[in-house]
């Protein structure tokens, strides 16, 4: 049970041939946490959407526990991949529990499991509220929910900067509540921005760069501070708190 | 039976209570020919206009609504209606087309201008031009969907101009009164059965959608994400609200504004559940098209029964604005 991305090229028609990914080579694990970490444009909601199956690789293929995604169709998908993206969207006043409820449609009815992502992500209190309604923070919190009452046993749970916009109390309740998918089996695969979060709560890391994969594995081997500065054109440094732990701390170009 | 579904079946009752209203009332109206009203069972010799009148006005009126419901599924846009893509035009130019070739070789004129044939052809040209137009990366694309079917709905309403210019002066008045839209008491059979089914049956398979229409709100990739075969559905949603508009624009001309009205009418009721919606929708758009009809009856200004198209732009126009002012057209 894994996702396998193997020599994928993906190109753009609009971006005239110029390859938004590479030859990319990634494994991610069940049980595990990965973050895809990468400037603006280096390829990680594209990795992403190669993954899901909304973009089909101009070379290379993505496997699904060992089928390329390409020979899934949307219903099989589904019952494997949870996706949040970037900008969630409904386009209707569908309430808060019903939007959760969309995670169920190509999967049998379980008003257990839309209670429990409810629960989990903090939604009881505005379970009736329309969507359009909400602050763009709390739609990223149903959008999880959404995805999590989808996610399967054993399932893979992908997300696009799924926290951009929430505080950091909700933030933080998510990293948690991904961190307890993750121990119960799921593959985590979270494209981000937060160095700081992803170096907390990431066991693995994918480094992309200008669409070419600059480093790939366990966290502490990839967050090389010499590494991050020539990716991202910013000062680093690792700074011990009190007890014990270390935070990655981004500085000025 | 949820909160939800109360609503849903409340909705649903108000809508056919005003139905069974606004049809009684079409049959029992008798204005005589002083233009006094009366409430009345008519006659048997011409009660079967009345009864054609009414089954024209439901089909066109849930097959306008219906398909109202679909586009604005398919754009993911409150305010689209089947105007917007160009189908519409494109059954006005068929039907057109054929007033003039019918002038030029001496066909009979009336033919033209009460077979679903010509509407049909029209309105699945300009279908096949705008579906061909929208594709983006091998799939349909809204946003080219909207663009492509006003630019073509434009280059229709020219070729329409045209055909006018080039008909005699004679007949740009029975050009003029289709163009307006009307609700005819006497109307080709088969032509009433063939819309009467396409009606009935687009009806049922848009609510067997559903569910998909639900998913299909949320964004492309999250919509593939939970399992929906996105452009599978997009292709039936266009095919069947082109079909359900031409149809109803072969028995009645160019009736503007049911097919954006009624799913809003029919969403305040119900909610964004786009099952029981279709029906509610259609519901709305008989009590829409056969109320108008009942208002053209009682409502003379001395020249004679207006236009049904008169009465759906005047309820229509302003309701439109109140959803855009009020932010109800958003969601």
């Amino acid at each position: 049970m894994s996702v396998a991305v193997r020599g994928v090229t993906h190109r753009y028609r609009h971006t005239g041939g110029d390859a938004a990914l590479r030859g990319i080579n990634v494994d991610a694990a069940p049980g595990r946490i990965t973050a895809v970490l990468g400037p603006n444009a280096a390829g990680k909601s594209t990795l992403l959407r190669c993954v899901i199956g909304a973009l089909t690789p101009t070379a290379g293929c993505v496997l699904i526990d060992g089928t390329p995604a390409s020979e899934l169709d949307a219903g099989t998908l589904a019952r494997r991949i949870a996706y949040v993206p970037q900008r969630p969207l409904v386009a209707a006043a569908f309430t808060v529990r019903e939007v959760v409820e969309l995670g169920r449609y190509a999967l049998p009815a379980s008003r257990r499991r839309i209670d429990l992502a409810m629960e989990q992500l903090q939604l009881q209190g505005i379970a009736d509220r329309p969507f359009p309604l909400l602050s763009v923070g709390q739609q990223q919190r149903v959008t999880l929910a959404r995805a999590v009452a989808q996610l399967s046993s054993g399932g893979h749970l992908l997300l696009d900067e799924p926290a951009s916009a929430m505080d950091l109390y909700h933030a933080h309740t998510c990293a948690a509540l991904l961190r307890r998918l993750a121990d119960e089996g799921a593959t985590v695969v979270i494209a981000m921005h937060d160095l700081t979060a992803a170096a907390s709560m990431a066991d693995e890391c994918w480094l992309l760069r200008d669409g070419r994969l600059v480093a790939a594995g366990p966290t502490s081997e990839v967050m090389d501070i010499q590494r991050l500065q020539e990716v991202f054109g910013v000062e680093f440094e690792w700074v011990r708190r009190p007890g014990g732990d270390s935070v990655l701390i981004a500085g000025s170009p | 039976m949820n909160g939800a579904g109360r609503r849903h079946l409340r909705g649903l009752l108000i809508l056919v209570c005003l139905a069974t209203v606004a049809a009684v009332l079409r049959i029992v109206i008798d204005r005589d020919p002083e233009g006094h009203i009366a409430l009345a069972w008519p006659k048997p010799e011409y009660a079967w206009l009345r009864w054609t009148a009414l089954a024209v006005g439901a089909t066109v009126g849930s097959s306008l609504a219906t398909s109202g419901v679909l586009l604005q599924a398919l754009l993911r846009n409150p305010l689209a209606s089947p105007a917007i893509l160009g189908i519409t035009t494109g059954a006005a130019l068929g039907v057109m087309t054929a007033m003039y070739v019918g002038h030029v070789t001496g066909m009979d004129s009336a033919w033209t201008s009460t077979s679903v044939t010509p509407a049909l052809a029209g309105a699945l040209a300009v279908m096949g031009v705008v579906y061909v137009l929208s594709q983006r990366r091998g799939r349909l694309d809204p946003v080219s969907l909207v663009l492509v079917g006003v630019i073509v709905s434009a280059v229709c309403g020219a070729l329409i101009m045209l055909l006018q210019h080039l008909v005699p002066s004679g007949l740009h008045g029975e050009i003029l009164r289709w163009m307006m839209g009307r609700i005819p008491e006497a109307t080709p059979a088969m032509s009433l059965a063939v819309a009467g089914a396409m009606a009935a049956s687009g009806i049922v398979i848009a609510t067997s959608m559903g569910r998909a229409m639900d998913a299909a709100t949320l964004g492309d990739d999250e919509a593939r994400s939970v399992g929906l075969s996105l452009g599978a559905l997009r292709i039936w949603l266009f095919l069947l609200a082109g079909a359900l508009t031409a149809g109803a624009v072969a028995l009645c001309g160019p009736i503007g504004f049911v097919g954006l009205i009624a799913p809003h009418a029919a969403r305040l009721l119900l909610g964004p559940h786009h099952t029981p919606l279709v029906p509610a929708a259609a519901l709305a758009g008989i009590i829409l098209v056969v109320g108008s009809d009942v208002a053209r009856q009682v409502i003379d200004l001395g020249a004679g029964r207006m236009p049904i198209g008169i009465f759906t732009a005047l309820i229509g126009g302003p309701a439109f604005i109140w959803l855009l002012l009020t932010g109800r057209g958003q969601a």
